[in-house]
């Protein structure tokens, strides 16, 4: 992205009969497609094996030999497992009302990422091998041969889709591209075909226990790292509990707040936000180094990597002893929080219904998973003025928030990040209505999308994100998004700079604008907020 | 003779109406939801202040049936649609899809509850009474001849073409649109229009129609009769019936089995099992500690408690 160069969108209307030709290897050109799985990340994971090796961009991608029964016969086998598969194989009538808004299609105009015709890639071989009218009119039914053509397009473009389920919100029978993706993902993975970037992350959390493989001395330095910064800001020598046995809460963060930028200012967030409960009320709680990863990537690729990861953080609370469990700020792991870890695996019976020690609210949404959000729990405090807040310590900041896709489309967490914010902020704004909440866009790079090889698709597809941005920024002078989402973060640091809107728009996430305005015993008079930058009336 | 044919034709359609679509139906059926995938379109049900989408974002089932009367009656997903607009990155509100939908749907139904005062003898009052609520004028001279212009007779031509003409004008729907869904259009418009020809038009006898509907019912084999439009009426209705089952038409059935909507906000209140759940396969923590002992022990020593170099900051 050295040169400037005006980025056009060509919207392309093919014949429907156009749309059912698979594309072939000229248009696996460098920027939109995703380099294939290495073979020891592969065979680290438990996707079947073997794993098969091939070149995108050549003809021939040497197919195993019986890969059409067993592709198949294990989509007939998924059929039968995953009622979301069966029923959106059949019910979907192509009225296009998801078309404009997946942002991949926008930012794209490839006809083949509009969500129904992304689904209709699957749907195609369905047709063909499983009903009636596919066996007998073939194309004029809308069906197609499984052949190795058909294979590229669902590698093309299932990876071209971040899981984000604004298709299934818009969707009239809530037809949901981010089943049939992950669905159609681990089909191929059947045929030893998968992502490089997804597959290092899950080699790497499953032998470490995190997706950027960190060694627990290299967690600890971390914390450590971020103790020392904070102390910086605010004069306090903080320390904080790792692998604690018989502590009372688990606090579990997505992998990329120990490392990454502006990740980092979350992290000096989590730890003044807690170490302030325990120093003034007595909060007895850990963070883990096995459980140390909230984030899940098997959730893009099949249900046993998804098992397989969200299992270590009941299995961490257990050997602990602990009572219940708080999640960090991250985006499809609050999906796999909320709606699959607790399914997939044993509650421990240690674990009881969240109850927070200092105001006794009982999280009665979470007696079965016992696991409460960062945002939800910070909410409950603020509420029953549990912390002294300095809401003009964020007046350097005009803020506004993105609300995740998972949070957002999986879990329903609208209200608290905005509740905190509004504690903790003076200027806060919303973007245009049709681009928060429920409705909300995708940052473009999740669910294996933040690979740095598909820059130009993250781009475009990040488009309306950064659009809506661009128009609070102009209009009210917004200079801070806020984003309870790790990857966010990740695939922002990319996209606002790309389309001119940073500098001067920064982001990062919510606890970091509360570790910036709490007031804590014994600090020294804050000149500068959590990343330095100094306060208003302070330059 | 030929009647007997259109007996058995109907019968056929029935009967592979019925069984196709409750085939269908087993299918989905027994094959299991593996977890709670509900998609959410509003707050979720947390702190007690927080006022939360009760249709959006169900919590309990009778929020979740109020979300699905919403979808099958009011299509309130559509409600809800929007339309981009590529060269201003701006998205506005946009109802014509929902208002088309809306035009076809309710009179459909309404126009098929009105055929049942041909299928039962007493005709039920609420079938009397819901054609007389949708006459709208009555036409035609006193003495010989009254007929009653039903609004949904109209208004389902104003929502199939309007669903027929977003598919010829929108770019992105004529790309979209397969055979099926133009047959499909195609064959409805075309049984509503010979039905409206009979009825306003080319009056045909409605006493041998009524006699060949209660004969279907009675099975006593009435033969229909010999009408043109109205053998065409009853040939694209049959044709329509067979083609349910294999068809996008089983959205109809199809919309109350999808596991993004029929399922509550519930997954952290209420364990969802999962019928099929693998065993876990992964590291435990045992192999882990092996793996990072001396390093793990060096957090135990320190109390399991990190803290930074404060001297060197």
């Amino acid at each position: 992205m050295a040169e400037e160069e005006e980025i056009k969108i060509e919207q392309k209307f093919p014949s429907w009969s156009d749309l059912l030709k698979p594309i072939t290897e000229k248009e696996f050109y460098p920027g939109y497609y995703h380099y294939p799985a290495r073979k020891e990340d592969w065979e680290y994971s438990p996707l079947p094996q073997p794993w098969h090796e091939f070149n995108p961009t050549e003809k021939d991608w040497h197919l195993p030999e019986g890969w059409k029964e067993t592709f198949l016969s294990k989509f007939e086998e998924l059929l039968h497992k995953q009622r979301d598969l069966f029923t959106f194989m059949d019910i979907c009538v192509r009225c296009g009302a998801c078309a404009d808004k997946c942002h991949y299609y926008i930012g794209t105009g490839d006809p083949k990422n509009m969500p129904v015709a992304r689904a209709e890639l699957l749907r195609s071989i369905y047709r063909r091998y499983f009903t009636l009218p596919g066996k007998l009119f073939g194309k004029w039914a809308g069906a197609r041969d499984l052949d190795e053509g058909v294979i590229k397009d669902l590698y093309y473009y299932f990876h071209q889709c971040s899981q984000c389920r604004r298709c299934s919100l818009f969707c009239p029978y809530g037809i949901d591209n981010a089943q049939i993706v992950w669905l159609g993902r681990e089909l191929l993975t059947h045929l030893g075909i998968g992502h490089r970037f997804s597959l290092i992350s899950i080699a790497s959390c499953l032998k470490s226990g995190n997706h950027l493989g960190l060694a627990p001395m290299g967690m600890a330095g971390s914390l450590q790292s971020a103790t020392e910064d904070i102390y910086s800001v605010t004069g306090l020598e903080m320390d904080v509990p790792v692998n604690k046995p018989g502590a009372d809460i688990l606090f579990v963060a997505p992998s990329g707040d120990y490392f990454a930028e502006p990740h980092w200012f979350t992290m000096m967030g989590y730890i003044i936000f807690f170490n302030y409960l325990e120093e003034k009320y007595g909060l007895s709680y850990t963070w883990s180094t096995y459980a140390g990863e909230g984030g899940n990537f098997g959730t893009f690729y099949s249900y046993k990597c998804a098992q397989d990861m969200n299992a270590k953080i009941y299995k961490e609370a257990k050997r602990l002893g602990v009572k219940w469990i708080i999640g960090g700020e991250c985006g499809h792991m609050w999906r796999d929080k909320h709606q699959q870890m607790a399914t997939m695996n044993e509650i421990p019976d240690n674990l009881e219904e969240p109850v927070s020690p200092i105001t006794g609210t009982r999280f009665d949404y979470a007696t079965s998973t016992k696991m409460i959000h960062t945002a939800e729990f910070q909410a409950d405090l603020i509420k029953n003025n549990k912390l002294k807040i300095d809401k003009s310590r964020n007046d350097h900041l005009k803020v506004t928030l993105h609300d995740s896709c998972n949070p957002a489309r999986a879990v329903g967490l609208l209200e608290e990040p905005r509740y905190v914010i509004r504690n903790c902020c003076n200027n806060f704004y919303e973007m245009p209505d049709h681009a928060i909440r429920e409705k909300t866009y995708c940052c473009g790079a999740g669910a294996g999308m933040l690979a740095d090889e598909i820059m130009p698709i993250r781009m475009r597809g990040g488009m309306p994100r950064a659009m809506a941005l661009k128009y609070v920024h102009e209009l009210y002078g917004v200079n801070y998004l806020t984003t309870l989402c790790a990857i966010d973060r990740a695939g922002f640091n990319a996209l606002f700079p790309y389309w001119k809107l940073q500098p001067p728009v920064a982001h990062g996430g919510l606890s970091e604008l509360l570790g910036n305005a709490m007031v804590l015993p014994g600090e020294k008079e804050r000149d500068t907020d959590l990343r330095g930058n100094p306060l208003k009336g302070k330059e | 003779m030929i009647g007997y044919f259109y007996i058995g034709l109907f019968y056929a359609a029935i009967i592979i109406f019925v069984v196709g679509t409750l085939n269908r139906v087993y299918n989905w059926a027994r094959s299991p939801v593996p977890y709670n995938m509900c998609t959410t379109g509003g707050q979720q049900k947390s702190l007690d202040w927080i006022p939360r989408a009760r249709f959006d974002s169900p919590y309990t089932k009778l929020e979740t049936l109020g979300r699905m009367i919403g979808e099958v009656f009011l299509f309130r997903t559509l409600w809800r649609n929007t339309k981009y607009y590529v060269e201003t990155q701006r998205q506005t509100a946009t109802k014509w899809l929902w208002i088309f939908a809306m035009a076809f749907h309710w009179p459909l139904l309404i126009i098929l509850l009105r055929h049942l005062k041909f299928f039962t003898s007493p005709v039920p009052g609420f079938i009397v009474a819901l054609q007389s609520l949708d006459g709208i004028l009555t036409v035609g001279h006193p003495e010989l001849h009254m007929i009653s212009i039903l609004a949904t007779d109209l208004i389902i031509l104003v929502g199939l073409g309007g669903l027929l003409g977003r598919r010829l004008v929108g770019n992105k729907e004529r790309s979209l649109s397969q055979p099926g869904d133009w047959l499909v259009l195609i064959l409805i418009i075309a049984t509503v229009i010979s039905g409206i020809l009979m009825r306003y038009l080319l009056p045909v006898d409605i006493e041998g129609v009524k006699l060949f509907a209660i004969g279907i019912v009675t099975f006593s084999f009435v033969q229909p009769p010999i009408d043109f439009w109205f053998l065409t009426h009853l040939t694209l209705v049959s044709a329509l019936l067979i083609y349910f089952p294999f068809s996008k038409l089983v959205h109809a059935v199809g919309i109350l089995f999808s596991p993004t909507r029929n399922m509550p906000n519930d997954p952290r209140k209420k364990k969802y099992i999962n019928p099929w759940n693998p065993p876990y396969t992964g590291k435990s923590y045992d192999e882990y500690y092996e793996y990072y002992k001396d390093q793990l022990d060096e957090i135990a020593e320190e109390d399991y408690r990190v803290k930074g170099d404060f001297d060197l900051v």
